[in-house]
């Protein structure tokens, strides 16, 4: 069994350093730059080690990763650092771009410099969220969405199609959630705008929704386990069965279902919501244009986006990079058409407003 | 008695000293160089203590004020970092925002109670083991005893509060066992309440507890509880009447040490504890975190949450310090 | 009655190795599961994550990186905290109180608030994002700590044997060195102990004052992202490990050079 298992991650890992060293582009090749460096803020695995060995070795420029583990502290850390930022490339979510932007973070991104723009998938590269104040201002690179996760061996598949199930009596006290992406859910699921971006004129109204939002969760809590923030997380709390079912990101969802354990998730019929990461040139970087190179050759193949999906679990954004990908892979990162047609976009325009209702409404449910 | 031991102490001192001629002491007091300092140095009890106390200010104005200076200036800012293009304002509204909202106090007492009684905890846990340690081990075991309760904290926080997970969970070790041995058919949710949270807070401060406590109890004669069982005071009023007064300094600074670090914690009990068991520094965190801009109020918060840990730290020190005196007389 | 009191005592105290060694040994145990998730049942075996950890060159490195700077910033603390502690104990002066409150303030800032608060500071002293940097924020932060142990131990120095010293001649300075510090050393070897537990595993601080090189905390926190992996146990493991030889090798180093130059 040891062996077997040995084997088959070892299997994986040969055949993504096989291909990514194929899906090198030969006119990295020929161009070789001029050398020095590239600094990038960004998760664990999100730049596939074998990428980097045959970037470094065809360019001359040494990718230095600074690994992060949230969205707050990269943006307090830049906050921090300009006007003088020691790093060039990030990765913010797409519906954190905006408090980015406002703060004067970022560069817009010239994609006219990126000759493999086009290789992502058009649904996030050209989609409505992604062009703020009439310029791009990232790469999009791994998809990610709120979805209900639920073990195989207690919660049936039909039980999952709604939310509801999620405050149910039957599932008391084996269920938890993060309560801010949960405020966005529950607003949907009352048939609401959860962007809030349809009340921008009336705050009067954004309000109102929002403390029915709360007063539901709060009315809810006795049946909650756990409230709580990060992917280690719930993955944690579903291995101990603490919880048989939860509101997660796909991404540590996807993890547990390729590693075999009875795990499931959908996209319930109310609708969810959807994030993109995306690569991000820092305001006064101190090598654009190497970021501008790494920007491309990141881009430059589907086995690339493969390799990270491989890594993290979220959907990749590159186009046909699930080709690469094994069955039990695809399975944990694709959803019916139903599921999809159900899907919006996270939107950052009335984040102010939202977040500055929600972020007391969070505190008001956890001292509830 | 006692008279007698620190009498003999100063004969040792004074017959060291007076060895002093012929070893580095002795060349090193007679050095012109050495000399002309210590003179220099030890003009005057005032120069004595100026000098003392020179650089202990100086650090503590530079290195411990500067960056809360900092921090608190932007408790009274409305933006911070500054947008371009945007001016900054002084403000009270982040601290009016905590005395006008209900909603955060409740974090607030919560952080402080839990604190006390995490503290409280952990002096009953470790005081039974630091006084066996110094009491009843011989002096050779003694380190060696000592060093193997320090292993387990060179693991980080994070990890050990993993390892509490994976104890206390549906499917952790404590319910495979009660399972498997037959007391139990259903698992006990030990993981995500105060018990939880408790567990974890104590298993990470044991050590600042213990450390001081030994170090108190260790240096303790053993003659003054002979000296009073001869009297015939019993077990307990030898302990209460002799060891515990003796050993106020090191509870006192202990307790200090523990309640300081649990006050301060993040990571733990946010991921061992409740729906209802939010700490402070929790939501602290949020308004660096999860908001992002609103950086003055989480600095407002922050000092709010100092000065109270602190008006308690200066308070149980005063406390603790005429115990002691009362006690010993 | 005082042998029941014995084994009673030392029923207690086992049941004390029991408690902080049980999550220990959770910890080694599931580091050696094969599966990329911490937890309970253990369906088979693997060696591989110790592999990994070997052939990954990065947390070795980190581990030295993260020594290193706890060793330089505890050896800051403690000359820093003794010294104020000596100022603060048993003295009255004017302005002892608020000389007192300074000191313990950096241990009563939460975590995130002191590291943003020391990265800004850091930028208008000109001191850059690094090694250095988290020294200092270390070194600071831990000083409290060594005034407290420090002026717990001092109180109970008997007076009278400073007053014998400098009745004999010996001016402070050599009071202070031959009477006080050996006096202090039980003290100051329990301060180092938590200045180095303190500092090796901070993460806030060493991930606000860092540059591209990481921090044992630091590269953990950024794996977790990716899942409680039986990796990041088998990384604590071996640092554990390697901590237990430093220490060890340290203890006999000091021993023998102790006698070498007593003898």
């Amino acid at each position: 069994m040891t062996k077997l298992s040995l084997n088959r991650r070892h299997l994986l890992k040969a055949a993504a350093i096989g291909s990514v060293a194929l899906a090198s582009p030969a006119y990295l090749r020929r161009a070789h730059a001029s050398g020095g460096e590239v600094n990038i803020w960004t998760y664990n695995n999100f730049v596939p080690e074998s990428f980097k060995k045959q970037f470094e070795a065809d360019t001359g420029i040494k990718v230095n990763v600074r690994l992060v583990d949230d969205q707050g502290k990269q943006f307090n850390l830049l906050a921090a650092e300009q006007p003088n930022p020691t790093v060039d490339i990030m990765t913010v979510a797409g519906h954190r771009f905006l408090q980015f932007i406002d703060s004067d973070l970022l560069a817009p991104l010239d994609t006219g410099r990126l000759k493999n723009w086009g290789n992502i998938n058009p649904t996030f590269s050209e989609s409505d969220w992604s062009t703020i104040k009439g310029n791009k201002w990232g790469a999009p690179i791994l998809s990610g969405m709120e979805v209900l996760s639920y073990n195989t061996d207690y919660v049936s598949a039909e039980e999952a199609r709604t939310w509801d199930t999620l405050f149910s009596e039957k599932y008391a006290n084996q269920t938890a959630y993060i309560i801010q992406d949960m405020m966005s859910i529950i607003m949907l699921k009352m048939g609401y705008d959860g962007n809030m971006v349809a009340y921008l004129d009336k705050p009067e109204e954004a309000a109102r929704i929002v403390e029915e939002a709360k007063q539901f969760l709060i009315k809810h809590k006795p049946l909650v386990r756990k409230y709580y923030d990060g992917g280690a997380e719930i993955q944690q709390m579903f291995v101990n069965q603490d919880i048989v079912l939860g509101h997660s990101w796909n991404g540590p969802a996807a993890a547990l279902i390729n590693d075999g354990f009875p795990l499931d998730m959908t996209i319930p019929k109310e609708g969810s919501y959807g994030f993109v990461y995306t690569y991000n040139i820092a305001k006064n970087a101190p090598n654009a244009d190497n970021a501008y190179i790494f920007l491309d050759a990141i881009l430059s193949s589907p086995e690339i986006g493969a390799a990270m999906t491989k890594a993290s679990g979220y959907i990749s954004t590159y186009k046909d990079a699930s080709n690469h990908l094994t069955d039990l892979e695809k399975k944990s990162t694709s959803f019916t058409d139903e599921e999809l047609a159900s899907l919006q976009f996270f939107r950052a325009e009335a984040n102010k407003m939202k977040y500055g209702l929600i972020d007391p409404a969070v505190e008001a449910i956890k001292a509830a | 008695m006692s008279y007698d031991a620190a009498s003999a102490r100063n004969e040792r001192a004074a017959s060291t000293l007076r060895q002093a001629d012929r070893t580095f002491w002795g060349r090193l007091v007679n050095w012109s160089p050495y000399r002309a300092f210590a003179g220099l140095v030890a003009a005057s009890p005032r120069r004595q203590f100026l000098i003392l106390a020179l650089f202990p200010i100086l650090w503590v104005l530079t290195q411990h004020l500067g960056p809360m200076i900092q921090m608190v200036g932007v408790s009274f800012t409305d933006a911070y970092p500054v947008a371009a293009g945007t001016e900054q304002h002084l403000t009270l509204d982040n601290y009016a925002r905590f005395f006008g909202d209900s909603i955060f106090w409740m974090p607030f007492f919560r952080t402080l109670f839990f604190a006390a009684t995490f503290t409280f905890c952990t002096l009953i846990l470790t005081y039974p083991v630091a006084y066996y340690l110094a009491r009843h081990v011989s002096r050779k075991n003694q380190m060696l005893m000592l060093l193997l309760l320090l292993i387990p904290f060179w693991v980080g926080e994070i990890v050990r509060t993993y390892a509490i997970m994976i104890l206390l969970g549906n499917t952790g070790a404590v319910n495979l066992l009660l399972r498997s041995i037959g007391l139990i058919d259903r698992p006990i949710p030990f993981m995500y309440t105060s018990f939880s949270m408790g567990m974890g807070i104590v298993y990470l401060t044991a050590l600042y507890m213990l450390l001081p406590l030994y170090s108190a109890l260790e240096k303790l004669p053993k003659s003054y509880n002979e000296a009073a069982a001869d009297l015939g005071a019993g077990a307990w009023t030898r302990f209460r009447r002799v060891t515990l007064p003796l050993t106020i300094e090191g509870i006192s600074s202990g307790c200090t040490l523990v309640f300081l670090i649990a006050t301060g914690f993040y990571a733990t009990p946010v991921l061992l504890g409740g729906p209802s068991t939010t700490v402070f520094a929790e939501t602290i965190a949020g308004f660096f975190h999860v908001a992002g801009d609103e950086w003055p109020t989480g600095a407002a918060f922050a000092t709010i949450m100092f000065v109270s840990a602190l008006i308690v730290t200066v308070v149980f020190q005063r406390l603790m310090s005429a115990l002691r005196k009362g006690d010993v007389k | 009655m005082n042998r029941g009191n014995r084994v009673l005592l030392s029923c207690v105290y086992w049941a004390f190795v029991l408690y902080v060694f049980v999550p220990l040994i959770l910890m080694v145990l599931v580091s050696f599961k094969d599966s990329k998730f911490i937890g309970f049942p253990i369906r088979s075996w693997t060696f591989e994550w110790y592999t990994g950890v070997f052939a990954d060159a990065q947390v070795l490195s980190t581990f030295g990186y993260s020594v290193v700077i706890a060793v330089l910033s505890t050896a800051i603390s403690v000359v820093v905290g003794t010294w104020i502690a000596v100022l603060l104990e048993g003295r009255r002066f004017w302005g002892r109180a608020v000389i007192f409150g300074l000191t313990v303030l950096p241990a009563l800032v939460p975590g995130i608030i002191s590291a943003i608060a020391f990265r800004i500071y850091a930028r208008g002293l000109g001191i850059e994002p690094g090694m250095g940097a988290i020294v200092w924020a270390h070194a600071v932060h831990n000083v409290p700590f060594v005034v407290l142990v420090v002026m717990a131990r001092l109180s109970t120095l008997p007076k009278s044997q400073i007053e014998a010293a400098r009745d004999l001649g010996a001016d402070p300075l050599i009071a202070f060195l031959r009477i006080t510090l050996p006096y202090l050393v039980p003290a100051i070897l329990g301060a180092s102990i938590f200045c180095l537990l303190l500092s090796f595993d901070d993460f806030v601080r060493s991930f606000f004052l860092g540059g591209y090189e990481p921090t044992l905390p630091v590269l953990i926190f950024a794996k977790l992202r990716s899942g409680m992996s039986p990796e990041i146990n088998a990384i604590a493991t071996v640092a554990l490990i390697l901590t237990a030889v430093v220490g060890i090798w340290a203890e006999r180093f000091t021993r023998r050079l102790k006698k070498e130059t007593e003898g």
